[in-house]
């Protein structure tokens, strides 16, 4: 007969990211959206730095050419996924309070997306340069956008975000001759931190800038197919 | 404050582990934060005080251990403890380095007390 005489204590030992499921998740979903040729840009910055006005910019820029969609995040509201609706195919991801997307949610808005192979697939994260750091998206590309109006100093007062971005693009520039920014400074600041960064910038109202930012993201594309069909033929 | 989702990650693997080793009591959780981690200490605990409750009957201690930055140069090779504003290294200055540790927010181990079965007369 078994019985259960007592308990005795056990330490079980772990060592692995909290994060380190969710990460596997998005490294599957990433390779999955590289099979269907779609490059996934997570687009992070401040509220109100000009995610949805580099989009509209964008769209418009690919207009025939370039097949993209939009995943747009907010806490509330469809407000930025109207700006965009009559330009791309978008899905708004409304958290309800959360400050930051998770994966769940981004599959969630795919599954609502049209069926189809885009060329870019474009999250715009909830406006905030802290927590979106920490989480993976399924994002090729993380972008950081920095508005003139917000200071050059913010790459070394928000690091996380600046050290996982793979570019830094400064937004509103036609605003230059009328604010203290220097994109100098900005991108010095942020090179301390990751030495990598592409650096960029653009004024969305008058297009300076985005066919700069355009072609970055096509050779981003160029270069993330090519790398992926030599793997699959190795 | 993204700490709350964070720590609902952290306290679902525990009651995994827990389930798994049909324990009757999950005594502590030891994490370890680094300073590029992006997660606050003290918010951590905050969130697992206020969530362990909807898990456990009998509340986990939570044990955090603080974890200094420490990067490898591609470089020269040497390891070194850096501040996390600048990821030079401190022997060469080459910006080519790989974080070794201080960015991540992990388990490490969780304490439990787990059933002893004997063979009865």
């Amino acid at each position: 007969m078994i019985v259960t005489a007592t308990t005795s204590s056990r330490t079980v030992h772990v060592d692995r990211d909290v994060l380190s499921e969710k990460k596997r998740r998005a490294a599957e979903l990433r390779d999955e959206l590289t099979q269907r040729g779609t490059l996934v840009v997570n687009l992070v910055s401040s509220p109100g730095a000009g995610k949805t006005s580099l989009l509209e910019a964008t769209a418009r820029h690919w207009t025939g050419q370039r097949s993209m969609a939009v995943l747009v995040g907010d806490l509330a509201t469809e407000r930025d996924a109207e700006r965009l609706r009559p330009l791309v195919p978008v899905e708004q991801l409304t958290t309800g309070g959360a400050c930051h997307l998770e994966l769940s949610l981004v599959e969630t808005g795919l599954a609502r997306l049209p069926a189809e192979n885009f060329e870019f697939l474009f999250i715009e994260n909830i406006g905030n340069l802290v927590c979106p750091a920490s989480h993976d998206l399924a994002e090729h590309l993380r972008v950081a956008l920095l508005s003139t109006t917000e200071g050059d100093d913010k790459p070394g007062k928000y690091p996380k975000m600046f050290r996982t971005s793979d570019a830094i693009v400064i937004s509103k520039t036609d605003l230059l001759p009328y604010v203290p920014f220097s994109v100098d400074a900005a991108f010095d600041d942020a090179h301390n931190i990751q030495p990598q960064l592409k650096c960029l910038s653009v004024a969305s109202t008058t297009n300076e800038g985005i066919e700069e930012w355009c072609e970055y993201l096509e050779q981003s594309r160029r270069e993330l197919l090519s790398h992926a069909m030599q793997a699959s033929e190795s | 404050m993204h700490e709350r989702s964070l720590v609902h990650s952290l306290l679902t693997q525990v009651k995994q582990l827990s389930n798994q080793h049909d324990a009757e009591t999950v005594d502590s959780v030891t994490v370890e934060i680094g300073p590029l981690s992006g997660v606050e200490a003290e918010l951590v605990r905050e969130a697992f005080d206020e969530l362990a409750a909807e898990h456990f009957t009998n509340c986990p201690l939570l044990h955090i251990d603080l974890v200094p930055l420490q990067i490898r140069c591609r470089s020269c090779g040497r390891e070194s403890s850096v501040s996390e504003l600048s990821l030079k290294c401190p022997e060469c200055a080459s910006s080519r380095v790989h974080i070794v540790r201080g960015d991540e927010f992990r388990l490490i181990d969780v304490a439990m007390q787990v059933p002893v079965t004997t063979d009865g007369e």
